[in-house]
């Protein structure tokens, strides 16, 4: 056990060294905070953002004389942006995630790791792992700029509903790299393997939809595979374990698959 | 020869294995029901297939290949692991827990509406006859259906039902019903502007669990806002009280000056000119035995009601209630706004929750023996509130000599618990103890008493004893009198807490027990978002430039070096 355990640690800095001396990674997270930027500055100080539009209805009840319904501006805030950083986490991830397998297959190193004492296993959750916290090394200045707008708020709001909704967006990121890195194990190519993951994902998300128009057993069934749908209660503010388990099934399936094809591998090899 | 071409086409054959499977996959799904057709599709293709599984093993014997093994191995691996996380995610959704962080509790139900769920003794049913399905009603649904397994929900295209449809007398699209054994009732209709609500569907399930309906009339022929639409009107209250299981009716007692024997409550709502003597002594006639009468009266009117209120101990003050508070949210000085509520049945749940009432007289209370009152609604203590006697001065300030200062009770609730001649012989009664209406406590646990229990479990509307037909007679006079009828009118109704303090008032008035009282429809927190100059550009700045700028700099420098 503490031989895998240390197995995993040395995997798990190997990739994290590899991400934090990558010109791509760098450029990645550029890109990455441009975007999430673009839309935290739309959504909450832009022309149309919530906090103009909150002021126009409290001018407009005073000119009228209405008392105006209640608004709960963090909380909408945290909601909307969450929401919108659930969809950008699908064009982002499956860059991430692409060349975790396919860079090592393209450069043959794959041979080395899949004969190597080291479990298939370990392997790939190291590699999850590093891949995970660079990504949650790119969300936290996110997360700083979060708690500077919801420190302005009034009433203050308990960080519980923010905290619980980054958790969420850190599952489901989870969820999609796992996915992202078993199908990367499946091919040598990085841009194929963004593209199916890219529809993998998307895929997930719309399944919802698809179980809708079905409806009955089978469409409710379906409509618990869908990442988004879990993704939504989690950024309410619900708490639910079912939603944790679907997205830690997720995860564990990748890891699964990933150590399978890897394994299949070994085997094709000798 | 032969043999190899037969044995081509039979290969070929078999590419209808997958074919069927397909067209019976689909015909399954698109025609929604999985049929003799589509089962015959599906399982003759799963056939053909298996027999060239089998035909190809035999040809090749691949399956004694290594490979072979390993790879079926890892199928059976891949299954078991499918399997088994399907069967956690069934358990998961099955036996979870689910906590609602929000501050306003925005996802869980009302403590009534969970209570009442719970305690469905038959399946109910909720047919929603619409094509698209909104996540927030759906959500709603799903509350309620984690409640109990006997809600259940369903949606209908009443296109490709017309006859489930026309049994439920479907009008429009996003129809609402309510289905409990043959009882169907509709409950509302949704659309893009107006959503489902817990507050009308627990009601409407309340009322098709129960049978009861109470009877409430509407003095009218003195200037009483009608029970009708449009401003003035009180359409919205009445609607309020259907809502929840009341039948309403106008009263006229100057054609027969007696009050139904049927009325559970008597409305006065804001009269305007001053009531017969006969009138008034109907209504005193019928709250000596035992009726329940609301009265609403606005500053500058006199019913001539004063007799009867002295009996009560109450006094209607002439002044003027004033509340220079509410000026920042827009209400004048004439509106006060109570936030200070008393500890009763009507008021119990409303917590810091805003009423206000626009042109509000005073009252003044003194005790009486043998009645129970208890103030309902305060406004604020004197800087901010007081009674003003000058209306025609200009100016509003306090003059010590005729003012009255705050806090000014604006609403009272009185209880006269009847004398024991009045009622008729008490009777050995087995009565559950009237369960609290919120929260679920104290299930009704059965007491034997040899007097009728205090508070009846009035099954029947309450009806003066001498006339009576009722088993369980009152055996208390309730009345609640407001210093303001404004309040409960059409479109003040629906804002903040007036509309609750009506249905409240009416509720305990009617001295239905099992009643629930009003649910308040959830509400966000009321929060903003100040950000400072400095704040907000720091914001902008950093997560538009710096940031991105770190990144992108770094991957340059990073890259150059490598160069």
């Amino acid at each position: 056990m503490g031989i895998v355990l240390s197995n995993i640690i040395a995997i798990y800095r190997r990739e994290l060294q590899s991400y934090f001396t990558s010109p791509l990674a760098y450029a990645i997270a550029g890109v990455f905070w441009f975007i999430a930027g673009l839309f935290f500055v739309m959504i909450l100080l832009g022309p149309d953002g919530i906090l103009a539009a909150v002021t126009a209805i409290d001018l407009q009840g005073q000119q009228l004389g209405v008392p105006v319904p209640p608004i709960d501006v963090p909380y909408e805030f945290i909601r909307a942006f969450l929401d919108r950083m659930g969809w950008l986490l699908l064009f982002i991830l499956p860059i991430l995630s692409m060349g975790l397998y396919a860079e090592e297959r393209k450069r043959g190193t794959l041979e080395l790791l899949a004969t190597s004492p080291v479990t298939n296993w370990a392997v790939a959750v190291g590699k999850l792992l590093g891949v995970l916290t660079f990504f949650t090394t790119m969300v936290l200045p996110l997360l700083l700029f979060e708690a500077i707008a919801i420190s302005g708020s009034n009433p203050p709001m308990s960080p519980l509903i923010p905290l619980l909704g980054n958790l969420g967006l850190i599952l489901l990121a989870a969820a999609i790299l796992s996915l992202g890195m078993f199908i990367s194990s499946l091919t040598e190519s990085t841009i194929l393997s963004a593209v199916l993951t890219f529809a993998l994902v998307l895929l997930l998300l719309f399944v919802d939809l698809i179980a809708k128009s079905i409806g009955g057993p089978v469409g409710a069934a379906l409509s618990h595979l869908s990442l988004l749908k879990h993704y939504n209660t989690l950024i309410q503010g619900i708490f639910d374990t079912s939603a944790l388990i679907l997205f830690a099934s997720y995860i564990f399936l990748g890891i699964f698959l990933t150590a399978q094809s890897i394994d299949a591998l070994r085997f094709q090899r000798q | 020869m032969k043999t190899i071409k037969r044995k081509k086409i039979w290969q070929y054959l078999f590419l209808f294995g997958p074919f069927l499977f397909v067209v019976g996959l689909t015909s399954g799904l698109v025609s929604g029901n999985w049929g003799a057709i589509s089962l015959a599709f599906l399982i003759a293709g799963i056939v053909i297939s298996g027999l060239w599984l089998l035909w190809q093993s035999q040809k090749s014997n691949w399956w004694k290949s290594r490979s072979t093994q390993a790879g079926t191995n890892a199928l059976v691996a891949i299954l078991a692991v499918l399997v088994i996380l399907g069967l956690i995610n069934f358990l998961g959704t099955r036996y979870h827990l689910r906590a609602d962080l929000t501050e306003a509790q925005l996802f869980t139900l009302a403590p009534q509406s969970q209570e009442l769920v719970r305690g469905l003794q038959q399946p109910v049913k909720i047919w929603i006859f619409d094509v698209n399905r909104n996540s927030q009603d759906q959500e709603l649904l799903e509350n309620y259906q984690r409640q109990s397994s006997n809600f259940r929900f369903e949606y209908v295209d009443p296109q490709a039902r017309p006859g489930l449809a026309e049994k439920f007398g479907v009008k429009d699209y996003g129809e609402v019903y309510l289905e409990s054994g043959d009882k169907r009732q509709l409950v509302q209709t949704v659309n893009e502007n107006e959503r489902l609500s817990e507050v009308r569907l627990t009601n409407r399930l309340q009322q098709i669990t129960t049978s009861t309906t109470a009877k409430v009339y509407f003095l009218q022929g003195h200037g009483e806002h009608p029970i009708s639409t449009g401003e003035g009107g009180i359409s919205q209250a009445t609607q309020g009280l259907s809502d929840k299981n009341y039948t309403t009716s106008p009263l006229n007692l100057t054609e027969n000056p007696k009050v139904p024997e049927d009325a559970a409550v008597v409305v006065v709502a804001g009269p305007k000119r001053e009531l017969f003597d006969a009138e008034v002594k109907a209504l005193q006639n019928y709250l000596d035995g035992g009726g329940n009468v609301l009265l609403m009266i606005d500053p500058n009117t006199d019913p001539k009601l004063n007799n009867l209120l002295q009996e009560w101990g109450v006094r209607l003050d002439n002044r003027l209630a004033v509340d220079v508070s509410g000026a920042g949210v827009g209400l004048g000085p004439a509106a006060p706004i109570i936030t200070d509520y008393g500890q009763h049945p009507i008021t119990k749940d409303f917590g810091q929750g805003i009423s206000f009432y626009r042109l509000a007289r005073p009252l003044e209370i003194t005790p009486v023996a043998g009645i129970e009152a208890t103030p309902l609604l305060r406004t604020k203590p004197y800087p901010n509130s007081w009674a003003e006697s000058d209306l025609q001065s200009e100016k509003l300030e306090f003059n010590s000599d005729q003012d009255l200062k705050g806090p000014l009770t604006l609403g009272v609730a009185l209880d006269k618990k009847l004398s024991a001649k009045a009622q008729s012989i008490p009777t050995l009664t087995t009565s559950p103890s009237p369960s609290p209406t919120s929260e679920g406590q104290a299930s009704p646990t059965p007491t034997t008493s040899p007097l009728p229990s205090p508070t009846p479990e009035a099954q029947t509307s309450p009806t003066p004893p001498t006339e009576e037909k009722s088993e369980q007679p009152a055996t208390e006079a309730r009345l609640v009198v407001l210093g303001n009828s404004d309040f409960a009118t059409n479109g003040l109704f629906q804002q903040q807490l007036n509309g609750d303090v009506f249905l409240n008032s009416v509720t305990w008035l009617s001295q239905q027990n099992q009643q629930l009282l009003s649910i308040r429809p959830k509400e966000p927190n009321n929060r903003r978002i100040n950000l400072t100059n400095v704040q907000a550009s720091f914001l902008t700045l950093s997560s538009l430039l710096f940031l991105p700028l770190i990144g992108l700099v770094t991957a340059a420098v990073i890259w150059w070096r490598r160069r």
